[in-house]
């Protein structure tokens, strides 16, 4: 609705100042844009990350199985990895979760090579841990200059165990729509 | 002598059973037939035309096919929506929630329709040897309101025999025979097929002749199915999908978000996506009536969704929903679906601004979800 829009968008700007207030982990902004998202496990997740960049007004391209040989040709300044497994989306995309981890590892060795910072993301909380989503969160999780975390997908503090101990900035949200603050927080 | 003793005895107690085969059909045979009489539904201040959905495919009229479209016209500039309830008319809280939209709706901007019970023939009947009560009861506003319960897919007696196979007839995807009758396979459908292809086929005519923005079809699930308290979305309504979760988890209302797959042929938010313009989506909401695991089926279940065995089977880790001693009740699930299509309209019209629909007079889902649905009926 439109009426409604505003009202969406004052929330959404009402997180941001209150994550402000909150103070996160990573104390500077790190990333360039335009920025490249792309998913590391095929999940649906990547549309949300989409959503909140859109909202934030960030320019970055899409590409879910964006891969290392094309990554200088995009033109990005930085390289956002959307991690959570769905064997449906790697059904669809026809890979396996091997594949693809394989995939997002070139993509971060590439992005090393043109000096771009790379920002992980797990938005799907709970429902996208476990065996499969879990192979890939360990794989891409310390590759990433800074990390975001829907709370719930950090019940055990897995993301705490494999950013360090805050060699990796890590930040934790409630939800989904309070993860556009940092992620914008991020962005140069 | 003895032979002649046993032939009456026999003849007796032949007689005897079809008396009481006799006294059984006519005690049983009202019930059946009361759920060929139409709902009352309540024309609500919105509504400003009934159509019917052979008005955009005359080969259906007068046939169990056809059935009610309410058009809610803004007369203002904007968008149109289609709200599809009862696709599977075993799935009450779809066609609750359109019930509920038609009932109160009032448009501000762009055109709605809905069609509670788009597959009119499924809600005359319901499922033997499942010993589903075939209505349920709701004390409302407006006074005692019954609502029938019915079946998954078209009645047999409208559309028979089945096939052994079924064949999806534009990607040649085979099924189970039984699907043949099931609307929600039989997308974008047929001008010349089966009658509920040809139902399909009215649907997506009127998407097409009305250029309808946005579709969205209401489902329920069982438990135990992993699809379930999710948006399905077509790659192209994506954006509106993903912008609609969003929405809702401002409201505290988690929704999953699940991609339309590809190569599962026949439904409608992968054939109404491919075969035209309209933004393609579906939900679906924990329904215990429809599953494997549920006990005592009654109008109770289908109010509370209270059953120990869905309690048992969530401590098993069996389900993909929670599921406690509060179970799922109807009016939560309706108010999941209103949610959901309020949020949907919303994340268009962040999209698509000339395109918005925007609705007044729809209660909330924290009105539902605390009030019920009694005094929004």
């Amino acid at each position: 609705m439109r009426q409604a829009a505003p009202i969406v968008c004052t929330l959404l700007l009402l997180g941001a100042g209150t994550a402000k207030a909150q103070g996160f982990n990573l104390k500077a902004p790190i990333a360039t844009q335009p920025t490249l998202v792309t998913g590391v496990g095929q999940s649906a997740d990547i549309e949300m990350v989409k959503v909140l960049l859109n909202r934030g007004k960030v320019v970055f391209k899409a590409d879910p199985q964006a891969k290392a040989g094309a990554l200088a040709a995009t033109g990005s300044k930085s390289l956002v990895l959307v991690i959570g497994g769905s064997s449906k989306g790697l059904g669809a995309a026809g890979i396996s979760a091997e594949v693809d981890i394989e995939r997002a590892k070139g993509l971060v060795a590439e992005a090393r090579k043109l000096g771009l910072k790379i920002i992980g993301l797990h938005v799907g909380g709970e429902g996208r841990r476990g065996q499969m989503s879990d192979k890939f969160i360990t794989g891409a999780v310390p590759l990433c200059d800074y990390v975001i975390v829907v709370a719930t997908g950090n019940k055990d503090g897995l993301f705490n165990q494999l950013c360090g101990k805050g060699r990796i900035p890590l930040d934790s949200v409630e939800k989904i729509a309070n993860a556009g603050a940092p992620l914008l927080k991020a962005f140069k | 002598m003895e032979l002649n003793r046993l032939h009456l005895s026999n003849r007796n107690l032949n007689l005897v059973l079809l008396a009481i085969l006799v006294t059984v059909c006519v005690y049983v045979t009202p019930g059946y037939l009361a759920m060929r009489r139409p709902d009352a539904l309540r024309q609500g201040p919105g509504v400003t035309r009934i159509a019917h959905l052979s008005d955009w495919f005359a080969d259906i009229k007068g046939t169990a096919g056809d059935t009610d479209v309410y058009i809610l016209d803004s007369g203002k500039p904007g968008g149109s929506a289609l709200i599809l309830g009862g696709t599977h008319a075993n799935e009450p809280a779809g066609y609750m929630a359109a019930i509920l939209m038609l009932e109160n709706a009032v448009p501000l901007q762009g055109r709605l329709y809905i069609i509670p019970h788009a597959n009119a023939s499924a809600l005359t009947y319901t499922d033997p040897m499942e010993g589903v009560p075939r209505e349920f009861t709701l004390q409302a506003s407006s006074g005692k309101r019954v609502f029938r319960h019915g079946s998954r897919a078209t009645s047999p007696m409208h559309q028979w025999p089945d096939p052994d196979i079924y064949v999806h007839a534009s990607s040649g995807q085979q099924l189970s025979g039984s699907e043949t009758r099931n609307l929600n396979r039989a997308y974008p459908g047929r001008a010349d097929g089966n009658f509920t292809e040809r139902i399909a086929y009215a649907i997506t005519s009127l998407i097409r002749k009305d250029g309808i923005d946005l579709t969205i079809d209401l489902h329920e699930a069982a438990p135990e199915y992993p699809v379930i308290n999710a948006i399905v979305a077509h790659e192209r309504a994506m954006p509106t999908a993903s912008g609609a979760i969003l929405n809702l988890e401002i409201e505290g209302v988690v929704m999953g978000l699940e991609p339309s797959p590809a190569t599962l042929r026949g439904l409608s938010h992968r054939e109404l996506g491919d075969s035209t313009a309209t933004l393609a989506l579906l939900m679906e909401s924990p329904n215990a009536t429809q599953g494997r695991l549920r006990g005592r089926t009654d109008e109770a279940l289908i109010l509370t969704g209270k059953d120990s065995q869905y309690v048992r089977g969530q401590k098993l880790g069996r389900l993909f929903v929670p599921y406690d001693e509060k179970g799922w009740p109807l009016h939560l699930r309706v108010a999941r679906h209103v949610g959901g299509l309020q949020a949907i309209f919303t994340a268009h019209a962040m999209n698509a601004p000339e395109r918005s629909i925007v609705l007044g007079g729809v209660p909330t889902y924290d009105e539902l979800a605390t009030k019920g649905l009694e005094p929004f009926l």
